[in-house]
């Protein structure tokens, strides 16, 4: 038997545009770019387009293609994910409908809870559903059938692409304390900024926000060496971030509209 | 279960009540020693104009702010300790209606049903009633977002009142409404105070409204409650004034 908040928190995100939108960006728009840029790496064109490709592409065939896919989405999912949970918490204050979740039987914690548990059963499905049309588009490249390294860096995408979810979570709590999604997503590009700052100047793997994209090939080969433990570091920040957002839902009150 | 705490909250006990009630919002009292009862089976309106207190009142009697001092009770029971159980008999509007522009007047109504604690087999039957007896079977399958503001608020009402609750705050209900959506309203608080032994309390700026639909009346202003009003009586609009302006003139007059 589902509970009430979990259907309502379901319906609600199930109808609503902004995750129809990032849904087919993440799912569709991605793999489509990466197989653009495969084409252009593994084509002999000396274009500036091409020569920028080869450099971003990483490999070759399907390892290539795929590590490429999860290249981009390491960026992509955080931002993707960061919005809609910004969004889906947000929304509440910038709607006005904070109001009509008092005077409840279910407490504003567990509503807040059946929010994190709809955007992360929803972010793991899509990276499924990611992977599975990264396939056809890999064979529509002329890649052959998928081999061994493509079952390797699948299951690579999908750890980056779960941590990265776990990444999101301090965002929601933005989104409540600043009483509005707009807030969030400027914490959201900061973040994004201040990952760039980090790795540049060669912290990166332990800043849990840059680990999963390095890990992923996104500085290089050389920077790809990412211990577990700190690619780890991603599961108390989200953790931390669900706590502090469940517990402001807990006591926040209703002192402005 | 459920049944017997629904009796059980339809006893003496009771209703609303704030004792000697003080808010301040950042360091700006905005209700000064405030005391006011609902009993079962009564409609109370609050009328006041902007900024005198009543949403406030209303928010501090649903737990959505802490009173400053006092203290404010549901059931007869302290509002920070009101149980589960408790809340599934209360319904409320404050301000902004429970109608996500995303969802279908249906899916809003019945999601408002399942939070308080409705099955989903009865949240189902509810929902339809409440869209009928609101007016909106003509669009229950809309979604809020389209909705006129009169229908949103229509809308608010039934999620307000779709779970048949027996303590009742709604924040200026007619707000948006057409006169034939008012006479609705009112008559669904009647039946809910007269047949459910409900204590409601309303806000509304419109003293000849809330003439024909309660039975106390109180006026709020600056945060004080300044007196009450006789629904029966006449010229309601000058009596209202005339308490205003004796209680700003006592202001004034204070050293």
């Amino acid at each position: 038997m589902i509970p009430a908040e979990l259907e309502f928190e379901a319906c609600k995100f199930l109808r609503a545009p902004t995750v129809r939108v990032i849904s087919a960006l993440l799912g569709a728009v991605v793999p489509a770019l990466a197989a653009a840029l495969t084409v252009a790496a593994t084509s002999d064109s000396v274009t500036p387009i091409a020569l920028k490709a080869s450099a971003m592409v990483i490999g070759t065939g399907w390892n290539g293609y795929l590590s490429t896919v999860g290249m981009v989405l390491s960026v992509a999912v955080l931002l993707g994910v960061g919005f809609v949970l910004s969004w889906s918490f947000g929304r509440e204050f910038t709607d006005h409908t904070f109001s009509a979740l008092f005077a409840l039987p279910v407490s504003r914690r567990r509503l807040a809870y059946a929010k994190f548990i709809v955007v992360i059963a929803w972010s793991l499905l899509l990276c499924l559903v990611t992977i599975l049309l990264a396939l056809p588009l890999g064979l529509a490249i002329g890649l052959g059938p998928p081999d061994s390294a493509a079952l390797s860096v699948g299951a690579r995408i999908l750890v980056t692409w779960s941590l990265t979810t776990l990444l999101a979570c301090p965002l929601a709590w933005v989104a409540s304390a600043a009483r509005g999604y707009l807030a969030a997503v400027g914490a959201l590009i900061l973040v994004i900024v201040v990952t760039q700052v980090v790795t540049a100047f060669g912290g990166g793997a332990w800043f849990p926000y840059a680990a999963p994209g390095l890990w992923m090939g996104l500085g290089g080969p050389a920077a790809s060496q990412v211990t577990p433990l700190q690619l780890l570091l991603a599961v108390p920040v989200g953790a931390a971030g669900v706590w502090v957002t469940g517990r402001w839902w807990k006591t926040a009150e209703l002192t402005r509209r | 279960m459920d049944h017997e705490l629904g009796e059980a909250m339809t006893g003496p006990s009771a209703g609303i009540g704030s004792d000697h009630l003080g808010v301040s919002l950042g360091g700006t009292v905005v209700l000064r020693d405030v005391s006011l009862t609902v009993q079962p089976g009564e409609i109370h309106a609050l009328v006041g104009l902007n900024g005198a207190g009543k949403t406030t009142l209303m928010r501090t009697l649903l737990g959505m702010l802490t009173p400053t001092s006092g203290t404010v009770s549901l059931f007869g029971e302290p509002v920070a300790a009101l149980s589960a159980a408790g809340w599934s008999h209360v319904g409320q509007m404050l301000e902004v209606p429970f109608a996500y522009p995303e969802l279908t007047v249906r899916e809003n109504v019945y999601s408002a049903a399942r939070l308080h604690g409705l099955s989903r087999p009865r949240a189902r039957s509810a929902t339809t009633d409440a869209v009928l007896s609101l007016g909106l079977s003509a669009y229950d399958m809309r979604r809020a977002g389209i909705l006129s503001t009169g229908n949103r608020q229509r809308v608010g009402l039934a999620a307000a009142l779709v779970h048949a609750p027996t303590v009742i705050v709604l924040d200026e209900p007619s707000r948006g409404l057409d006169p034939r959506g008012v006479i609705v309203l009112r008559e669904l608080l009647q039946t809910a105070a007269r047949e459910r032994n409900a204590a409601i309390l309303v806000s509304s700026h419109h003293l000849d409204e809330v003439a024909r639909m309660a039975d106390r009346i109180t006026v709020l202003h600056g945060g004080v409650m300044v007196g009450s009003l006789a629904p029966g009586s006449i010229d309601l609009e000058r009596q209202f004034f005339d308490l205003v302006l004796r209680a700003d003139s006592a202001n004034e007059a204070r050293p």
